[in-house]
C-alpha cells in the first residue's frame, strides 16, 4: 500500500475507466438528469455520499458476514438490501435534520437505490480487493478511496454534460437526434477524449 | 384477453431499448460481441420471466408500502440463481460479462416491468409480457453488438465475413459503444418521424 | 475576435469580418506549414491533404443536401477542418484514412450538432482521435523527412521510449527536420501564419499563451532528472503543441467566449498536454488535451460570463 496505488486508483476511476464513460454504470441517471447543471450537481454529490457509505457498509458486511459464514453467493441480494436500506436511512436523517439539503437532492435519493452505480462499485471492491475470500492489505481503505473516486468520476462527468448539454439547447441540433441520441454522441466524444489517459504510469 | 398481443409488443413498439431506452448499462458493456450479447440477453429475459411471475403471483399479499423492496428480493433471487447456474455451466461466458450480472438487479427494465406491469395483471399475461420484452432487449443487444462485432472487428460470432475490411477497434472500446447506441437511438426516431 | 456572439446595445460598430474571411485567413495561414511538409515528405502528403479536403467538402455537402439544409461549401470550414486533419495525419497513411476521418469529422463532429457555430468538440481533433483509437498501427508509424519513406520515430516518441534525443538540434526541431504529422512538423510556418492571424486580430493572445507557458513550466518542473531539469524548449517544438495552440485550440466555436475563460482553458489544456507526455501511454497528448477542454469549455463559459450590467451578483 503506497501512493502510487492510491494514484492509480485515481486516475484510472476518474479517467481511463470513467464509471460512466467507460463502465456505463449509472448510465441511465446520467442521460435523464444531465439535461441541466443545478440537478446534476445535487444528483452527484447525492451519489457520490451513497457510494462511500455503500462502499464501507458493504465491505464490512462482506468480511465479517459473508465470508465466515460461508455465504459469499449471497452478496449480490445482501448488497442491494444494504444499500436500500442504507438510502432510506439516508433519506430519513437527511428530511429530519437537514431540511434544506433535503429540498436539494431528497428527490433524487429513491433513485440512487436502484443506480448501478452504487451496486457495481460494491461488486468492483469485492472483485478487486478480495483474493479467494480473503481481505488483500489494505483493502478497507482501497475499497472506500475507490468509492470516493468513482464519485468524483460520476460528478465531473455529470457536470460536463449539463453544462454542454445546456448549451446544445440553444444548438440547431437535427430533429432526430435531439435529447437521447445526441447525448450518447457526445458522451461517446467525450469518452474518446478520455482515452488519452489509456497506459498511465508513474 | 390476447397474449400474443402483449408478447409482439415488447419486441418492436415497447422495444426496452430503442424505444423506452431502458436498461442500457448491460447493453453498452457487453456488446462488444455477439456471443456476449446473446448470453447476457438469455440471463436478464430468466430473470424478467421469474421475477414477473412471481411478482404478479403475491401481489396481493404484499403491503403497498413496501413492495419496492420486496420486488428487488424477488429479482435478486433470480439473480442469484442465474449468476450460479451461469458460473457452474459456463465459467468463460461469466467471467466475460463479470459485474454485469449480479448488476441485473438494478436494470430498470426489470425492476419497470414488475412494478408497472406484473404488480397489476394476471399470472399468464406477465410472462407473455415478460417474455417479450426478454425476447426485445436480448434482439435489440444482439443487433447493437452485430454491428459493433462487424465493424470493430471484422467478424460475427467469430466468422471472418469481410476480408479485406481493416477493423475500426473503436467500435470495440467504449466510445465505439455509446456512438453505435447514440446513431441507432437518432436512426429510429427518424423511421417513427417517417411513419407518423 | 471574442465575444463576437453577445447581443449588446446599440451603438454597434461594424467590423469587416465574416465567417468566411476568417476560415479563408485560417486556412492561408497554415499554407506555409502545409508547404513544408509536401517538400518534406514528398507527394503522398500532398496526396493526402486533398483527400482530406475533398472527402470533408463532399461530406458536408451531402449531409446539407440529405437535411435540406442551405449548402454553404464557401464558408471555408468544411475546407479548414479537412485540411487541419491531414496535418494531423503522418504522412504514410493509406488514402482511405484521411476519407473516413474527415467523414468522421463532419458527420459526427461537427453536421449532428447542428452544423457550424454548434458543435461541442474540434471536428478535426475528433476524428483524429477517432483514428487513432481505430487504426494506431497507421496513426504511428512516421516516416522520416525525404522521398524514400524511411521509417522513423518522432523525438516525442523516442523519447518516450528511452533513446537518447541527441539527433535534433533545436534548428532542425524548429524547421521541421524530424519525423512527425504533416502539418505539425515546421515550426517556422506555424508561427508565421500565428504572426499573421495576430496581426489581422483574428487570434488573441489568451489560449496560445497561457497554453505554451503552462506546458512549458511543467515541462521544465518535471524533467528526467529531478526537478527543474526539463528541456521546455525540445518540448515546445516537438510534436503537434504549436499546431494545436494556435490553430486548433483557439477554434472560436468550442473554446470559451471571455478572456478569464479562455485564460482557464488554455492552462487547462496546457496541463492536460504535459501530463500526458510526461506520465501517459502516448506520446504525444495535445489532441486529447484540446478535447478535452473543448468538453469542459461549456462548464467555463457557464461560471465566467459577464453578469448583466445592473443586476446582481451572478449566483
Amino acid at each position: 500500500m503506497n501512493a502510487g496505488h492510491f494514484l492509480a486508483i485515481f486516475i484510472s476511476s476518474i479517467f481511463v475507466s470513467n464509471v460512466i464513460l467507460s463502465r456505463f454504470l449509472g448510465l441511465c441517471s446520467f442521460i435523464a438528469i444531465s439535461k441541466e447543471t443545478r440537478p446534476a450537481l445535487a444528483m452527484s454529490s447525492a451519489v457520490l455520499f451513497v457510494i462511500v457509505m455503500s462502499s464501507a457498509i458493504t465491505w464490512v458486511v462482506y468480511n465479517y458476514l459473508l465470508i465466515p459464514l460461508d455465504l459469499a453467493y449471497l452478496r449480490t441480494i445482501s448488497f442491494i438490501l444494504v444499500i436500500a436500506s442504507c438510502v432510506q436511512l439516508v433519506e430519513m436523517v437527511v428530511r429530519k435534520f437537514m431540511p434544506a439539503l433535503y429540498r436539494v437532492f431528497g428527490i433524487y435519493l429513491p433513485l440512487i437505490t436502484v443506480n448501478c452505480a452504487v451496486l457495481g462499485v460494491a461488486v468492483l471492491n469485492t472483485d478487486m480487493f478480495f483474493s479467494s475470500g480473503k481481505p488483500l492489505p489494505g483493502s478497507f481503505i482501497f475499497s472506500i478511496f475507490q468509492g470516493v473516486c468513482v464519485g468524483i468520476g460520476y460528478t465531473l462527468a455529470m457536470l460536463l454534460m449539463s453544462a454542454i448539454r445546456e448549451r446544445l439547447e440553444y444548438s440547431r441540433v437535427p430533429e432526430a437526434v435531439r435529447e437521447f441520441p445526441i447525448a450518447f454522441v457526445t458522451a461517446s466524444l467525450m469518452s474518446l477524449s478520455f482515452m488519452g489517459f489509456n497506459g498511465f504510469r508513474f | 384477453m390476447k397474449l400474443l398481443p402483449e408478447f409482439l409488443k415488447g419486441i418492436i413498439k415497447q422495444n426496452p431499448i430503442f424505444v423506452l431506452a431502458l436498461g442500457l448499462c448491460p447493453v453498452l458493456a457487453v456488446s462488444t460481441s455477439v456471443k456476449n450479447a446473446l448470453g447476457m440477453g438469455a440471463a436478464a429475459t430468466f430473470v424478467l420471466v421469474g421475477s414477473n411471475c412471481i411478482v404478479s403471483l403475491i401481489k396481493k399479499a404484499v403491503p403497498d408500502k413496501i413492495r419496492i423492496p420486496c420486488f428487488i428480493i424477488v429479482i435478486a433471487t433470480f439473480v442469484t440463481i442465474a449468476e450460479l447456474v451461469m458460473k457452474a455451466y459456463s465459467p468463460a461466458l461469466n467471467r466475460a460479462l463479470g459485474i454485469y450480472v449480479p448488476l441485473i438487479v438494478v436494470n430498470c427494465m426489470v425492476l419497470g416491468r414488475a412494478e408497472a406491469f406484473a404488480s397489476r395483471r394476471t399470472l399468464s399475461a406477465s410472462f407473455v409480457d415478460a417474455l417479450g420484452m426478454g425476447v426485445g432487449f436480448t434482439l435489440g443487444l444482439a443487433l447493437i453488438s452485430a454491428v459493433r462485432e462487424l465493424l470493430g472487428s471484422g467478424q460475427l460470432l467469430g466468422y471472418t465475413l469481410l476480408p479485406g475490411f481493416q477493423p475500426a477497434l473503436m467500435m470495440a472500446l467504449p466510445p465505439g459503444a455509446l456512438l453505435v447506441i447514440g446513431g441507432m437511438l437518432g436512426f429510429f426516431n427518424l423511421l417513427k418521424g417517417r411513419r407518423e | 475576435m471574442e465575444n463576437k456572439l453577445i447581443v449588446t446595445a446599440a451603438p454597434h460598430l461594424h467590423a469587416h469580418q465574416s465567417t468566411a474571411r476568417i476560415m479563408w485567413s485560417v486556412s492561408l495561414a497554415l499554407l506555409p506549414a502545409g508547404a513544408a511538409g509536401v517538400y518534406l515528405f514528398g507527394y503522398a502528403a500532398l496526396a493526402i491533404i486533398v483527400t482530406a479536403v475533398a472527402a470533408a467538402l463532399a461530406t458536408e455537402w451531402l449531409l446539407q443536401k440529405m437535411m435540406r439544409r442551405q449548402v454553404t461549401l464557401l464558408d471555408g470550414s468544411a475546407f479548414l477542418t479537412g485540411l487541419l486533419l491531414a496535418y494531423n495525419l503522418p504522412s504514410g497513411v493509406p488514402l482511405w484514412m484521411p476519407a473516413v476521418g474527415s467523414f468522421f469529422a463532419i458527420a459526427v463532429g461537427k453536421q449532428i450538432f447542428g452544423g457550424l457555430g454548434q458543435n461541442i468538440f474540434n471536428p478535426a481533433l475528433a476524428a483524429r482521435a477517432f483514428l487513432m483509437a481505430s487504426w494506431p498501427a497507421y496513426m504511428t508509424s512516421f516516416r522520416a523527412p525525404g522521398f524514400d519513406a524511411v521509417a522513423c520515430a518522432t523525438p516525442l516518441s523516442a523519447l518516450k521510449e528511452g533513446h537518447l534525443r541527441q539527433v535534433y538540434s533545436y534548428l532542425d526541431l524548429f524547421l521541421g527536420n524530424k519525423g512527425g504529422c504533416i502539418g505539425e512538423v515546421c515550426v517556422a510556418g506555424l508561427l508565421a501564419g500565428a504572426v499573421f492571424l495576430f496581426l489581422k486580430g483574428y487570434i488573441t493572445w489568451h489560449i496560445p499563451v497561457s497554453y505554451l507557458f503552462t506546458a512549458g513550466i511543467l515541462h521544465y518542473v518535471f524533467g528526467p532528472s529531478g526537478l527543474f531539469s526539463g528541456d521546455w524548449l525540445f518540448y515546445l517544438l516537438s510534436g503537434g503543441l504549436v499546431l494545436g495552440a494556435f490553430y486548433m485550440a483557439t477554434d472560436y466555436v468550442t473554446s470559451p467566449l471571455t478572456a478569464k475563460g479562455q485564460l482557464i482553458y488554455g492552462t487547462g489544456c496546457g496541463l492536460l498536454t504535459a501530463v500526458i507526455r510526461l506520465w501517459g501511454g502516448y506520446p504525444e497528448g495535445t489532441c486529447y488535451a484540446i478535447l478535452m477542454m473543448n468538453a469542459v469549455s461549456p462548464f467555463i463559459d457557464r461560471y465566467t460570463r459577464g453578469r448583466i450590467y445592473g443586476t446582481g451578483k451572478m449566483r
